[in-house]
């Protein structure tokens, strides 16, 4: 018999609503980035992009952009816990990163306000979201494959990343993805990783683990000898760690893609063209900078030619 | 359809890890729950209270933050199990709780005139309830034993947040590289129903050839 005091129950009650309550407060992060108060709370060096960026001189009548300004907002597939792409920031509950930014510089070149509604995808749910019209668009680091063009129409690439190699610091013999043959690798669980390290070495032992925090922990304790990861996120996570070492340059080169609902050619001319503009205004450099910048030395790279991408013809 | 042809190989590799997953799993559990159960119903009061701190830890806290805390926190202690190895315990010990509570009530419903004859022809208390109570107490809860087995098979998928490559984790795979979420998970879906399917059919079968007519 399990007894429980009715009062203890009830309180009990009261703590795990109001623990769901927190939780669903925190996931549909109307992130109206209204919060005018340029890098308000941590990163106090970051400007505010929006206020300058451009917005569209005229929408074609009837388009998917006309009911996205007539809605009075921009519904954005992407995620909330990608470090320098797309993360929450648990102290003032706006979402940063290079996704992110995007998301909202396009919002505001649609409706002329930069007011964005994440709706945390995932790469499952991604094409889905898509076609049956939840999300208008999806930046979450969705590089544009042949195959995924079957499903959903890609405006860009808006920017290219690559696959490196981390190790535990010290660990050598690991520098090309040809030494991961017969080791064993740890990889996020869907990301472009797992097919990049079968074609590099085909005997590998694949480990996937939900996020990057979990890949490094199991980096660090041994469970695998090196971790392939996105450039950007791994040389946010090496510059916090210094037990991780990167080994090599980018061995694959990952084309990102604007999700848009296969068809939309309309809007997918539309994107083209906002990417054009702020790529050609100095915009696009200001928010690398503003994100990977802060990790990664130097200037911000040459983003990749529209349409260069197979599959974002 | 031919991205479910195509994978086949995937699909079969991650089916079998989830069906030896769930036997072992099973197999753990099956033994930790009749042990706890005992444990639950002897008459010392430390055993009795041991049992019952096992099933409220284990049942009060969900089984992902278990196996996360397994696979992450055992090796920082200098505990390093291989992945599949740590997933099959961490499940096994977690279903135990539910088949402890399931055995349990079997105990339960066993007349008090059992336990009584048993103790009055001289048995001790292991022997009475492992000669005279268990056999009819496992009898009666053939069903909610076999709805565990389906719930066993079920939590095995989250192994695959743990980097073990089950049928939901090698579903995700082949995802990733076709785009085609709809069908992959349709089929990994109709998979673990067959699955269950199986259990339930051996679970009715169980129980029409071990009931007790009173």
């Amino acid at each position: 018999m399990v007894r429980t005091l009715p009062g203890l129950r009830r309180s009990a009650v009261a703590a795990v609503a109001a623990l769901s309550l927190a939780g669903l407060a925190a996931c549909s992060s109307d992130d109206s980035s209204s919060s005018a108060v340029p890098g308000a709370a941590g990163g106090g060096d970051k400007e505010d992009l929006t206020s300058s960026a451009p917005v569209a001189a005229s929408l074609p009548a009837g388009s998917t952009m006309e009911k996205i300004k007539q809605r009075g907002r921009l519904i954005v597939g992407g995620s909330l816990d990608a470090p320098l792409l797309s993360q929450q920031n648990p102290a003032t509950k706006k979402v940063e990163g290079l996704d992110a930014d995007f998301g909202r510089l396009l919002a505001k070149y649609i409706i002329g306000k930069p007011e964005v509604k994440i709706v945390n995808s995932a790469s499952e749910t991604r094409e889905a979201l898509l076609s049956n019209g939840t999300v208008d668009v999806v930046f979450q680091t969705y590089s544009i494959t042949p195959e995924r063009a079957k499903q959903v129409a890609f405006a860009g690439p808006y920017y290219s990343s690559g696959l490196v190699i981390a190790t535990k610091k010290g660990e050598t013999g690991i520098l090309k993805p040809e030494d991961l043959k017969g080791k064993t690798v740890i990889a996020g669980a869907n990301t472009p990783a797992i097919p990049a390290i079968k074609k590099a070495a085909p005997d590998a032992k694949i480990l996937t683990f939900g996020s990057d925090p979990e890949c490094v922990q199991a980096l660090k304790q041994g469970r695998g000898q090196a971790y392939v990861q996105d450039e950007a996120v791994l040389l946010a996570t090496a510059k916090q760690d210094p037990s991780i070492q990167i080994q090599g340059k980018p061995f694959t080169s990952d084309p990102y893609g604007i999700g848009l609902k296969h068809g939309d050619a309309q809007m997918k001319q539309f994107v083209n063209d906002w990417l054009k503009n702020i790529q050609a205004s100095g915009l696009w450099a200001k928010v690398w900078k503003n994100s990977i910048g802060t990790v990664v030395q130097g200037d911000a790279p040459q983003p990749p030619a529209l349409g260069s991408a197979p599959g974002s013809e | 359809m031919n991205v479910i042809t195509d994978h086949l190989g995937e699909f079969g590799d991650g089916l079998l890890v989830t069906v030896e997953l769930t036997l072992l799993a099973l197999a753990g559990a099956l033994v930790a729950g009749v042990v706890v159960a005992a444990l639950r119903v002897s008459p010392v009061p430390v055993l009795r209270a041991a049992g019952t701190a096992y099933v409220e830890t284990l049942q009060n806290i969900p089984l992902l933050v278990w196996l996360v805390l397994a696979v992450f926190g055992l090796p920082e202690i200098g505990v390093m199990a291989g992945l599949f190895t740590t997933a099959a315990v961490v499940i096994a010990l977690y279903q135990g709780a539910y088949v402890a509570e399931a055995v349990r009530s079997g105990i339960n419903s066993v007349p008090v005139g059992q336990g009584e004859a048993a103790r009055a022809l001289g048995l001790t208390f292991t022997q009475s309830l492992r000669m005279v109570i268990l056999p009819q107490a496992l009898r009666t809860v053939v069903q909610p034993l076999g709805n565990i087995a389906i719930m066993t098979i079920m939590n095995t998928a989250l192994a695959a947040a743990v980097g073990v490559v089950e049928l939901t984790a090698a579903a995700n795979r082949v995802n990733l590289a076709e785009a085609q979420p709809i069908w992959i998970f349709v089929t990994a879906g109709l998979l673990y129903m067959a699955l269950s399917a199986i259990a339930g059919l051996a679970t009715g079968t169980l129980e029409r050839k071990l009931a007790i007519l009173r």
